[in-house]
């Protein structure tokens, strides 16, 4: 259903050079399955997730969306998935069933399809009562359970949620994992990032650790428990981030290098773990031996 | 893209619009509460600013003046043209004992001089009127003199009739000899209104009074007074009875409110709408939904635009309400009915430029804080466009209309004073450039949309110490195109900051010397300057490498096969935008005797190509082309090059010029054809302009002298006042020859050399692009 191969985002650093946001991703997630993304902040979670949404361009690599490939069929690819991150907010100035609606109609679905189906989710998602609130009056699990619905709102085979509970309270968290896992098992493919391990534990089928723009390991929550002999989630996951921070850091201090991973433009220096760097020379970098065979640019011309 | 997501966002969009307290605020309710409230205050304060008196010392007078000049003490009423004139102007006769009261020293009590200077210093009069000594006996001598010299006249004419004197006897009547009367004297000052507006006032009544003296002579003279007045020039108002009475006032205050409010009302609901969304951040929830980019900005565009008009027509609506019931009584404010109408087509196109080009702009800002900032140079930059064809009377012909926003505003003015007959025939012109306008301003808009490094733009704070530190220690081997931006720029600010120096050079002192100095300043120290700074590789950086032979070589054919087109472009352009004949003065003076041809040369053609080549196609086209196409590349450094030019009518020219050279640059990937070009192209500007000056005099005896050389030069075109121009044909055959050439050059598929492009080679670097071919017109380019 979703499938990458190589993925890779580099942006430009405003102090010059490159910032590796995706650095050569591999995965692949099937229908009835919620794959996990699980990294610290600034791993590139949300730059992955972006790309398969097809708002940001690849740098390289190819992307699979639902037989679509992101860079080439977007328009195809935006039909059949359901994007919902800590981004992608609600209008303030319209109401739960006109935000719905108004996603549902660019969908391409006329009222007389689409008002069965939006009482049919707001019914799910226990929205009646905020049918004819503005989104400026709701509270944050209200905005949630509208994104939720408008993700929904074309029924589409593929759903992507960046950090969905990112600011909600426990029980609404609760009944969105809920919901989720209710979606899967309506055969619904599901990436899912996130940078809480119980969440993993929990929902997640299968489970990639991401730092710095690369996957470290990839398995389902069993297969990485014998494979790092750890029962610990959490453990395995705090060692292998240190272990991939501190070689990093040799690196760049070795070579002066660059910072390689840096996820979500928006998110501020602040937020990021690791210390931002002066870049130097990017193909001094440690990956460039990974980075050079497949690079075909796709900058540009905007 | 299909319409119906567009209409399913401008629908979206308009609703979310009427919602925002803020937008109705600015689009509704200021206009309707706004005239009133101005209209009011102004009545307010019209109470307190009422006319004040203008208060007049005279100096040497006596009251009792014939025919009289004073009433009861102050000036006689029926030398004002108003009645309310007259009311206002005060009178003070000044005697010296005065003078302690006005604060003048007693031993300055009897110089009138002084006297004025004192009272106008201390602001307690407006003006001083001072009569001479003995002014009041001397105007009567003057009259007895005249009234003698008629007598004498009369008596000579009878005395001499029929002997034939009369010729003689008329002229000794008109030699009137009398001592020089002194005149009178109005002290005021300019720099003060009341003061300005006090002096006017004595001016009306001295000339009126004046006019009374010498109908009174005349009398006295026993001749009518109507004599020296024999008819009065009667004036009536066409537009009054056409119904376009107020047409010169309206044509002029409605273009510009209608541009003024369509602008506004674009920018703050574009604003919300783009920059808005992305702060809130729905606008990440819109984009991954199926709706096309395209979609999106149409969408928004139409709502953008409903918006501006609805903006402008309350504000019309409101202020012509207001205006009317308030002063509709004076003839002069109200509208003429026409005007009204003419507002509507012009509205839309209007509407459609300003609101694609804030939307565009909004696209751009990251919130709408950053946006709202963008709206004032935006208003700056658009107001001159506006302003100056009302304000400088501007005259709507081809070249007007072919400005953006001018030709427009210039089209309606002519609509709204009734000369609709002679605007209709401009209508295309202008249609085509504001069409041009909208469609550039869409793309543009969509562009932004595009962009992701827009839409995502990053968010960390900027500090220009690291900024700067990392270009200068970290620099890349060529500059990158923030820097190339940043050089044009500075050679524009340079180029601005001598103009005014140079302009004041005189030109004996040594024109070559000016043409070097303005190179080296101008276009040399910059670039070095920036190349040393900022790049590593200056080679590179330049385009130092060495030519084809057929890069080498086509460059130069084409210098020469370019000429005739350059020559054609330069003679339109001076004739849809004449010189400012003072100017043109000037540039003639300069091509005028200058001396040894090398000099010349070397000065005006081989200098300007190196320094300017290395600027423009070496570092800001370099730079350039490190962030942008192919064709954006050429044609933004054409346009650095065309406004490194201060003249309006060399900057058209140079820009097309920056094309060609800007496309030689790419496709030879060096700098050297581009300087050969450069180089022989001014030279032959240059040459065929000082022939033209010498050989339009003397063309017959050049013909006798040299017959091969003037029959092939008489077979390329002829000599006129414009300079040489070559037959059309010609044009047209080196045209076409050079388009060959250039493709000829282009040929082999070299474009992408191995480290070329620094990091990133783009997509597009493998369609260079064919428009650039096709741009073949090329300017004249003097230093």
């Amino acid at each position: 259903m979703v499938k990458t191969k190589k993925l890779t985002k580099y942006y430009d650093d405003p102090r010059g050079g490159l910032v590796r946001a995706v650095d050569g991703i591999d995965f692949e997630a099937r229908p009835g399955e919620i794959f996990g993304l699980l990294g610290p902040n600034g791993a590139g979670k949300t730059t992955a997730l972006r790309i398969l949404s097809t708002l940001l361009r690849p740098s390289g690599g190819r992307a699979i969306v639902a037989g679509f490939d992101c860079l080439r069929q977007p328009a195809q690819v935006r039909r059949n998935i359901g994007f919902m991150s800590v981004n992608t907010a609600v209008y303030d100035r319209m109401t739960a069933w006109e935000m719905v609606e108004y996603f549902g109609l660019l969908y391409g679905w006329t009222p007389e399809q689409l008002h069965p189906r939006m009482e049919y989710l707001f019914d799910r998602l226990k929205m009646n009562e905020i049918r004819d609130v503005p989104g400026g009056r709701m509270s944050t699990g209200m905005k949630q359970k509208v994104s939720i619905a408008r993700a929904l709102v074309h029924d589409p085979p593929v759903l992507i949620f960046d950090e969905p509970t990112s600011g909600l309270d426990v029980l609404v968290a609760r009944n969105l994992l809920q919901t989720i896992r209710e979606l899967r098992d309506q055969g619904k493919c599901i990436i899912f990032s996130t940078h809480i391990m119980r969440e993993v534990e929990k929902l997640c089928d299968r489970v990639a650790i991401l730092c710095r723009g690369r996957i470290l390991t990839e398995g389902t929550p069993d297969e990485l428990r014998t494979r790092f002999g750890e029962q610990d989630l959490e453990e395995i996951f705090f060692r292998l981030i240190t272990e991939a921070e501190s070689i990093a850091k040799g690196h760049d201090a070795r070579l002066g290098g660059t910072a390689m991973g840096q996820d979500d433009p928006k998110a501020g220096p602040a937020s990021s773990p690791q210390p931002r760097r002066e870049g130097k020379d990017v193909e001094g970098g440690p990956s460039s031996q990974a980075v050079a065979p497949w690079v075909t640019d796709q900058r540009g011309g905007s | 893209m299909t319409g119906r997501n567009v209409r399913i966002i401008f629908e979206r969009e308009i609703r979310d619009q009427l919602r925002d307290r803020r937008t109705l605020m600015m689009v509704a309710v200021l206009p309707v509460l706004l005239y009133p409230l101005m209209g009011l205050s102004f009545f307010q304060i019209s109470q307190v600013m009422g006319p004040k008196p203008s208060r007049i010392l005279v100096l040497g007078a006596e009251e009792r003046i014939e025919p009289p000049l004073f009433e009861e003490g102050r000036f006689a009423s029926h030398l004002f043209r108003t009645p309310e004139d007259a009311q206002r102007c005060q009178v003070a006769f000044y005697t010296p004992n005065q003078a302690a009261e006005l604060g003048i020293p007693a031993e300055k009590a009897g110089d009138d001089l002084a006297v004025a200077d004192a009272v106008l210093q201390s602001r307690r009069f407006d003006a001083v009127l001072r009569f001479p000594p003995h002014f009041v006996q001397r105007l009567a001598i003057f009259r007895e003199e005249v009234e003698r010299a008629i007598r004498r006249w009369r008596e000579e004419r009878s005395a001499g009739q029929g002997d034939g004197a009369e010729e003689s006897s008329r002229g000794g009547a008109l030699a009137l000899i009398v001592p020089e009367i002194p005149n009178p004297q109005v002290f005021y000052s300019t720099a003060n209104e009341r003061s300005s507006e006090a002096a006017r006032l004595l001016n009306e009544i001295l000339t009126q009074w004046r006019e009374q003296v010498g109908e009174a002579n005349l009398s006295a003279g026993g001749l009518p007074p109507q004599a020296a007045k024999p008819f009065r020039v009667q004036e009536s108002d066409v537009a009054a009875e056409s119904g376009f009475r107020g047409a010169a006032l309206w044509s002029k205050i409605l273009p510009v409110l209608l541009v003024v409010w369509a602008l506004t009302g674009a920018f703050y609901p574009a604003v919300d709408l783009c920059a808005g969304e992305k702060e809130r951040g729905t606008l990440e929830t819109l984009l991954s939904s199926p709706a096309e980019r395209v979609e999106v900005v149409l969408g928004k565009l139409g709502a953008v635009m409903i918006f501006s008009m609805a903006t402008a027509v309350l504000n019309m609506v409101s202020m012509g309400l207001t205006g009317w019931l308030a002063l509709g009584h004076l003839p002069m404010f109200a509208p003429p009915p026409w005007s009204v109408l003419w507002l509507i087509p012009a509205l839309v196109p209007t509407s459609a430029v300003f609101s694609s080009l804030a939307l565009g702009i909004a696209a751009f800002a990251r919130s709408t804080k950053e946006g709202q900032y963008y709206l004032l140079p935006l208003l700056f930059l658009t107001l001159p466009l506006v302003g100056l064809p009302v304000a400088r009377g501007l005259e709507l012909t081809l070249g007007t209309s072919l400005l953006p926003v001018t030709g427009l505003v210039l089209l309606l003015k002519a609509l709204i004073e009734g000369e609709a007959a002679q605007a209709w025939p401009f209508a295309f012109p202008v249609a085509a450039v504001t069409l041009g306008g909208c469609y550039y301003a869409i793309r543009w808009a969509v562009l932004q949309f595009n962009n992701e490094q827009v839409l995502f733009r990053d968010a960390d704070r900027f500090d220009l110490r690291a900024w700067l530190r990392h270009l200068v220690s970290e620099r890349r081997e060529v500059p990158t195109p923030a820097l190339a931006v940043v050089c044009g720029l500075l050679i524009l600010l340079v180029r601005f900051a001598l103009t005014n120096a140079f302009s004041r050079w005189p030109i004996q002192a040594g024109l070559i010397r000016l043409a070097v100095i303005t190179q080296l300043a101008v276009i040399a120290a910059p670039v070095l300057l920036m190349t040393f700074l900022f790049a590593r590789s200056m080679a590179r950086t330049w385009r130092l490498r060495t030519p084809s032979w057929r890069g080498m070589s086509g460059a130069i054919l084409l210098a020469f096969l370019l000429q005739p087109a350059a020559t054609l472009l330069q003679q339109t352009v001076t004739r849809l935008y004449p010189l400012d004949p003072a100017l043109r003065e000037y540039l003639l003076g300069m091509t005028g005797d200058l001396g040894n041809p090398w000099l010349i040369f070397l000065a005006f053609a081989l200098l300007p190509a190196l320094c300017e080549e290395t600027a423009f196609r070496g570092f800001v086209l370099t730079g350039l082309r490190q962030g942008v196409s192919a064709r954006n590349a050429v044609i933004f450094s054409a346009i650095f090059f065309g406004l490194s030019h201060t003249i309006l009518q060399q900057s058209i020219t140079a820009f097309a010029a920056g094309l060609v050279l800007g496309t030689i640059a790419l496709v030879t990937e060096s700098l050297w054809p581009c300087i050969a070009f450069h180089a022989i192209h001014n030279a032959l500007t240059l040459g065929t302009g000082m022939l033209a000056s010498v050989l339009t005099q003397d063309w017959g005896r050049y013909e006798t002298l040299r017959p091969g050389v003037a029959a092939a030069v008489g077979r390329l075109g002829q000599f006129s006042e414009d300079g040489f121009s070559y037959y059309p044909a010609v044009t047209a055959l080196s045209l076409v020859l050079a388009v060959w050439v250039l493709l000829w050059m282009y040929a082999p598929p070299r474009l992408r050399a191995p480290g070329d492009s620094d990091t990133q080679p783009t997509l597009e670097d493998d369609e260079l692009d064919e428009d650039a071919l096709d741009e073949d017109e090329l300017g004249r380019d003097r230093a």
